[in-house]
């Protein structure tokens, strides 16, 4: 039977024009706040003296810059697969990255010029507070820059969920519900469309729960009467972050389904369990956020529990599905290596191995003592450098050569890639050793106790920031070489 | 705790690893003619595994509401109340006796803080919120005399890595 709703079609060489823009840009960005995040490092081991304001500066610019970054890299790869399957307008994707480049601009004129250093996760009233640090103004901008970036994201949802139902005929068979509930013996549509919409109904509800707290946040910086409950505050903001952040991951292992079966020759199906883990998928991430929550005991208790609870469950489509259909997938299954697929196959292991110490961190117990030290960066460093950036930097890769494997894996390429995988490795390590013995994050000077480690994970850093550097670099100049 | 965490942690990690690369070590070679093995036998145990050690974990680490005042302690603890405000901890009182229950009531006069409780090795007790609008409760007994360091754990701002103080813990 022919299987009409499932069969890719080429992008037009215009959309592709614009994919390979987006994703040289998000490279350029992700590499830069690498070096930010590497002069953090460097900072905390006294090996570069920076002033706690310009510290907290370049700590805010590295989170908001990391967070927007692997956001644009993981919807350069949503729009590119997508288009395989649905109607996407160019338009509307161009003026998503007007959006974005706007309130690049605008965050970053926030931070650098006005000297905004509220951390990506601004909480309220911190942004209004800042004991003389920041101007008014300076929180403005970073709050309309976030909006710009917000409305981007939701205008490019909107269209790709307007492109979904028009080929689909409703979000609920794009789910593959029909095949997962009603027995339809259907193809279920294909991976890449079934992840696409779970992101764009989840981030879609995380960016109105954001823009609804920047809102008030911006009012409130002027009129200091209307303000929100801070727990309330506290709540939309980990909600908002929480599924953005992990959406990035979700768009960027589109790559995977798409990129691997060219390498491996099997196709990637949606079976059953694939769909399954995918809507437990979209109701756990926009439940599970409570655990970021574990050291407020005000909170509702049955809230608290199931942040601990849907952590553990979160766990399970990860390791079960998504990891374990990938080794399936790959066991015995020929399939060439170059750095592309090397670097998204990491990409699933760096997601998987990651969440292993956030989903001990999400019980109550263990977090009473480890939350907000440096075990948290710990893992969503294993999952974001190690796992959904890996993802980018193979789709960027596998884009520079062509959108084909490449052969061999020269010397040159496996020595980058293993220094890249030292280096995440070795950041990750001492990260999660630095929280092992309690080392607070977010702090501009580090006791002297705490040195040594840190010195340790900025010479990892180091590798990384390098090895990343050859990687962008290459596939850059292969962009420019191949226009 | 935290030493159990990172081993735990290590321990998985390290299994997950080297199942991925037992695994990628042989997906460059095609599958023998006639291979009957299923790869994906191994799924079901894995999730029900997962399952009934996330369901006794759960029961283990939630059966003592890990917010209360703990079963070992006894007698009515002493109230201190905690108050943060940039950059710096009001804190009444400041001595305490060893060995007895104490609660800490943490709120905060401006921003979020976080309040941590660190003993004299520099080592995490343990924390809780301190937010404005909110008095967020700890409990917790100290098992020695020493001096305790109170660090900020919610970052707010330019002095948040000097929001300090001591306490001290008598016999």
């Amino acid at each position: 039977m022919t299987d009409i709703v499932s069969s890719p079609r080429k992008i037009l060489p215009s959309a592709a024009t614009a994919v390979r823009l987006t994703i040289a840009l998000a490279a350029l960005v992700l590499l830069l706040m690498m070096v930010l995040g590497l002069v953090l490092r460097l900072a905390q081991s006294a090996w570069v003296d920076i002033a706690p304001d310009l510290f907290y500066q370049i700590m805010t610019a590295h989170g908001a810059g990391m967070v927007g970054a692997a956001g644009l890299a993981g919807a350069a790869i949503m729009w590119f697969f997508l288009n395989r399957y649905v109607e996407l307008r160019i338009g509307v994707y161009y003026l998503f990255l007007a959006f974005f480049l706007l309130g690049v601009v605008l965050i970053f004129g926030g931070i650098f010029s006005g000297g905004f250093a509220g951390a990506w996760t601004f909480l309220f009233p911190l942004p209004a507070m800042s004991g003389g640090v920041w101007t008014p103004g300076a929180s403005l901008a970073f709050f309309i820059g976030l909006l710009c970036v917000g409305v981007g994201f939701l205008v490019f949802y909107l269209d790709a969920g307007v492109g979904v139902v028009s080929r689909y005929g409703s979000l609920a068979r794009a789910l593959g519900w029909p095949q997962l509930f009603a027995g339809s013996q259907q193809a279920a549509p294909p991976p890449a469309v079934v992840a696409s919409t779970v992101v764009l109904i989840v981030n879609t509800l995380s960016i109105v729960a954001g823009a609804i707290i920047l809102v008030i946040s911006a009012v409130n910086l002027y009129v200091p009467a209307l303000a929100i409950d801070a727990l309330l505050a506290k709540n939309l903001i980990y909600f908002f972050g929480h599924v953005f952040i992990n959406t990035t991951i979700y768009m960027a292992v589109i790559a995977v389904y798409e990129i691997i079966p060219a390498y491996s020759g099997r196709p990637w199906k949606a079976n059953k369990i694939f769909l399954a883990g995918w809507t437990a998928t979209l109701l756990l991430v926009l439940a599970v956020y409570p655990h970021h929550l574990l050291q407020d005991m005000v909170m509702p208790a049955w809230m608290l529990v199931m942040g601990q609870v849907l952590s553990y469950v979160a766990g399970i489509p990860v390791i079960v599905i998504t990891a374990y259909a990938l080794l399936v997938y790959l066991h015995r299954s020929g399939i060439r290596w170059d750095l592309a697929s090397a670097l998204l196959v990491l990409g699933i292991f760096g997601w998987a191995a990651g969440i292993i110490p956030a989903v001990i961190d999400g019980t109550i117990a263990v977090n009473k003592v480890m939350h907000n030290t440096l075990w948290v960066p710990g893992h969503f460093h294993f999952y974001l450098l190690l796992g959904m950036v890996a993802m980018s930097f193979g789709f960027s890769v596998w884009l520079a050569q062509g959108e084909k494997p490449a052969q061999p894996f020269i010397p040159v390429q496996k020595v980058v890639f293993l220094g890249y995988l030292i280096g995440g490795l070795g950041l990750v390590a001492t990260f999660l050793y630095a929280g092992m013995i309690s080392v607070p994050r977010r702090w501009a000077v580090h006791l002297p106790e705490w040195v040594a480690q840190d010195r340790v994970g900025s010479v990892f850093a180091a590798l990384a920031v390098l090895a990343t550097a050859v990687i962008v670099v290459n596939a850059l100049a292969r962009f420019v070489r191949a226009k | 705790m935290q030493e159990a965490v990172a081993l735990i942690t290590l321990v998985l990690v390290t299994l997950l690893a080297i199942v991925f690369l037992m695994v990628l070590r042989r997906a460059s070679a095609p599958a023998a003619a006639g291979a009957t093995a299923d790869p994906g036998r191994y799924r079901a145990p894995l999730f029900w595994l997962l399952v009934v050690v996330g369901i006794g974990v759960s029961y283990a680490s939630l059966v003592e509401w890990p917010y209360g005042p703990g079963t070992a302690s006894s007698g009515e603890p002493t109230t201190v109340t905690v108050t943060g405000s940039i950059w710096s901890w009001e804190i009444n009182p400041t001595k305490l006796p060893a060995g007895k229950p104490i609660v800490f009531a943490v709120t905060s006069r401006d921003v979020n803080h976080g309040f941590g409780i660190y003993d004299p090795d520099l080592k995490m007790l343990t924390q809780v919120q301190a937010m404005p609008g909110y008095v967020n409760k700890v409990y917790y007994s100290f098992p020695r005399a020493g001096t305790y360091k109170i660090v900020c754990l919610e970052y707010c701002g330019l002095g948040h890595h000097v929001m300090a103080a001591d306490l001290t813990v008598g016999p």
